[in-house]
């Protein structure tokens, strides 16, 4: 087993059963639809034009290139769009490191040769983004070959192995052909999807929000920079648009639908189920600077005379996110807010408590307070939620830290 | 607005949206280099040079449209592009270039915020340092918006060259008349007026322009839908640019050219000779104004530099990143800005020297890049339908070899000397 660079094996000449040099290498390409890292052939431009040499047909692969088959038994070469083309599609393209969780650039793709019974087989192990793959391509041809793989091992290597590469394509057919599907990038943080989104061209993040899952697809989406977000909304098509909105929490939808243009903003309202866009609607009408537009209305109400038993039931039942679990409300006739029950509390009395006893004193703001005095209320009180009540006392909904923590970093 | 129609203010906000990055571009153009050309070919050849501001007006156009349309269309920077499609062994050799031919232009521009200065008396150790700081303040500390903001502001302060301009009493007619009549072939045979007409047109489109130019429009989000907006705001500064270009030689012709007095070489020199012509006020504008040019270009030259480079190699960019994240970025950005602006502090520093070389130093790589420019800008794989027309590669080509021309022609001058 050894290592080849790529940017050695592309030039290298190529000699076929007889021994007489026949080409020079120009591509080398992986059919992901067969094997995902395995190199299929390599392109052989002759004198009698681009040629396919299957890999099966190798005995080594360095500086020269040996076949055991013939020119002669060596077919055309037709571009197609299923296979990946190491040196168009890799070298010098920017790629996402998901192990580093950011947009690199390729400066040379690393193989790996093992013997197999009569030939080689050749594998792509990492991608080289560091000063060693650099120095190696600059200095090709200017330095002699050994004295250069001297001075190579002596940087050290920055590489990224192949399973933590995702790649790039704006194709939406290739992509499927060439079985892109940014898994990698997909179990990450979506504040971290965001950061590598942020990094990438146009296309490139539609290609990104065209194909992962719409629920990571959501979640990045409330963490974009709002231009960015816009940008990125407007350029996907409508169904897809409704799909994500779907699955975001009703405030972020609004803010989201709040930055659109109003036509765009309606069409996907159109889309939504009822009772979503009416919360939706609603959380649109106030204005984005107050309370009630900073506030989410997926929060956990208890009838005032239950349980913590029911308490945790509610808790079970609930769908939203976790910021908003830190405490849950009791609530009297007409949704009117009585209580607030702390998490911590619930998980330190017994079941049948009621929760009217361990009920502590809150602190409430109504729908219009503006953004500044419930960061103040937040700073005061050392809140990690707060409720927005309607003139009758009724819960509207609920602020939750990590909401006034955006808000003042975005003011900055 | 509310006496606009409805439809006609939608289409005012979008087209203010995207204007910016295309009337920067154009304004930093009119440099402290750029000043200094104006005023000797205003001084030296009076009104008789006017006429070539609207060919080299329109070759500005011409190629600032490319390297904005490129941006819009595939939202990478030129640096990128050129990496992705010819490699890194080339892209490699004009990082170089560009980083060599930027330092020369930053040195220039310190040379020319001292030198404004000291017409003022007051000592370049004061200025130069303070002005380096500022610069890197308003770029490490602004975001894209309010550096924008900053840069616009900058460029309105260009209407100085303008007032200044009118207070130097041109005849008015006889500058009109020679900005659009043919001009006379016996003047092609004096050498002299040739290099100055190259040396106008090579000042005026320099390589770091198109990397400037295609990365804030990226920045700016611009996309190919809000791109005829972006080529208004094109268009509209590389026409103010010019018109100020203009009113810089008419002030230098009608005072400077009409005495006699034809040997100056730098803007200060310019500004002052203009004082007991044209008076108090018309050098004062010409001075602010010089310092303001210089500042400007300064301020944007190092960050864009940087930025290109960076992206160009692939390492770490940007204002976002922590030092120990982007090494690369912030050690280039600040060595540009503390050798160039420290270059000039040496004492008796050739400053017109490094003016003259730092136009050179311009005119080697600008071929490179135009020709890069326009390769990248006929891919269709990259730029889809909006590649160019034919009629319009003929034009863009055409104006490419005639650039290509005359900074041959002008590196051939200086050889000779």
């Amino acid at each position: 087993m050894s290592v080849v660079a790529l940017s050695e094996l592309l030039g290298a000449t190529v000699r076929d059963a007889t021994g007489s040099v026949r080409g020079r290498v120009r591509e080398i390409a992986v059919e992901p639809q067969d094997h995902p890292t395995r190199i299929a052939f390599l392109i052989v431009k002759t004198a009698d034009g681009e040629r396919i040499l299957p890999v099966t047909a190798l005995k080594t692969a360095g500086v020269t290139v040996r076949a055991h088959t013939d020119v002669s038994g060596w077919d055309k070469y037709t571009p197609s769009d299923g296979v990946l083309l190491l040196k168009r599609d890799l070298l010098d393209q920017q790629i996402i490191d998901v192990h580093g969780r950011k947009v690199v650039r390729v400066n040379d793709v690393e193989l790996q040769t093992t013997p197999v019974n009569s030939h080689i087989m050749l594998d792509v192990v990492s991608v080289d983004v560091g000063a060693r793959g650099a120095i190696r391509r600059l200095s090709k041809g200017l330095v002699p070959q050994f004295t250069l793989r001297a001075l190579l091992e002596r940087i050290p290597p920055r590489v990224i192995p192949w399973q933590f590469v995702d790649l790039l394509e704006t194709d939406p057919a290739r992509r499927v052909k060439l079985k892109i599907a940014y898994r990698g990038l997909a179990q990450l943080h979506p504040a971290d999807i965001a950061d590598i989104v942020e990094d990438l061209p146009p296309a490139q993040r539609e290609a990104v929000f065209e194909t992962i899952d719409e629920e990571v697809a959501a979640e990045t989406l409330e963490e974009l920079d709002p231009d960015v977000k816009v940008a990125i909304v407007e350029s996907l098509d409508k169904d897809r648009v409704a799909d994500i909105v779907r699955e975001m929490d009703p405030d972020a939808a609004a803010d989201l639908l709040g930055d659109l243009p109003e036509e765009q903003s309606g069409e996907i309202l159109q889309e939504m189920e009822p009772e979503e866009r009416q919360e939706v609607t609603q959380l649109l009408e106030f204005g984005e600077h107050t309370a009630a537009g900073r506030m989410t209305t997926e929060f956990i109400a208890v009838a005032e005379h239950g349980t913590v038993d029911d308490a945790i039931e509610a808790l079970k039942r609930f769908e939203g996110s976790r910021e908003a679990l830190a405490t849950i409300y009791l609530t009297g006739s007409g949704q009117k807010l009585t209580g607030a029950v702390t998490l911590v509390r619930i998980a330190t009395s017994s079941l049948a408590t009621p929760l009217s006893q361990i009920s502590e004193p809150y602190i409430a703001c109504a729908p219009d307070t503006p953004e500044e005095e419930v960061a103040a209320l937040f700073d005061k009180y050392n809140l990690i939620t707060l409720p927005v009540v309607d003139e009758h006392d009724r819960l509207a909904g609920i602020i939750t830290a990590d909401d006034v923590i955006t808000m003042l970093r975005h003011r900055g | 607005m509310k006496f606009l129609p409805r439809q006609w203010r939608i289409r005012l906000m979008l087209a203010l949206a995207v204007v910016g990055p295309g009337f920067i571009t154009a304004n930093v153009d009119n440099d402290a280099g750029g000043i200094a050309t104006y005023s000797v070919a205003g001084a030296q050849f009076g009104y008789s040079l006017l006429w070539s501001m609207v060919p080299i007006t329109l070759a500005l156009v011409i190629i600032q449209e490319m390297s904005s349309r490129m941006g819009a269309v595939t939202g990478k920077g030129l640096s990128d592009l050129i990496r992705e499609e010819f490699g890194l062994r080339a892209t490699f050799l004009l990082m170089i270039a560009l980083f060599v031919t930027n330092f020369f232009n930053i040195v220039a521009e310190f040379a020319g915020v001292a030198s404004s200065f000291q017409l003022f008396g007051i000592p370049k150790f004061v200025v130069v340092p303070l002005s380096a700081l500022i610069v890197w303040a308003v770029v490490v500390h602004g975001t894209y918006s309010v550096v924008e903001k900053v840069f616009l502001s900058a460029s309105a302060f260009y209407v100085a060259y303008i007032v200044s301009g009118v207070l130097a009493h041109p005849d008015w007619r006889a500058a009109a008349l020679s900005t659009v009549t043919r001009p006379e072939s016996a003047g092609f045979r004096n050498y002299g007026y040739l290099s100055m007409i190259i040396g106008l047109a090579g000042t005026t489109i320099a390589p770091w322009m198109q990397f400037y130019l295609q990365a804030s429009i990226v920045e700016k989000g611009v996309t190919a839908k809000q791109y005829n907006a972006s080529r208004l705001d094109v268009i509209i500064g590389c026409v103010f640019a010019a018109v100020v270009a203009w009113f810089i030689v008419v002030a230098c012709a009608a005072t400077l050219h009409s005495i006699g007095k034809y040997d100056i070489e730098t803007g200060a020199d310019a500004a002052m000779a203009l004082r007991p012509l044209a008076g108090e006020w018309a050098y004062l504008l010409f001075a602010a104004g010089l310092f303001n040019a210089s500042l400007f270009a300064a301020s944007i030259l190092p960050i864009s530099t940087a930025y290109a480079v960076c992206e160009g190699l692939g390492l770490e960019s940007g204002l976002d990143k922590r030092f120990d994240e982007a090494p690369a970025f912030y050690w280039l950005y600040t060595a540009l800005i503390v050798f160039g602006a420290g270059v000039v502090l040496v004492p008796r520093f050739p400053l017109f020297r490094v003016m003259v070389m730092s136009q050179v130093a311009n005119g080697i790589l600008l071929p490179f890049v135009l020709i890069f420019v326009l390769l990248l800008i006929n891919d269709r794989e990259l730029m889809g339908k909006y590649t160019n027309s034919r009629w319009y590669n003929v034009v863009s080509w055409f104006t490419v070899g005639t650039m290509i021309a005359l900074t041959i022609a002008m590196l051939a001058a200086q050889a000779r000397g």
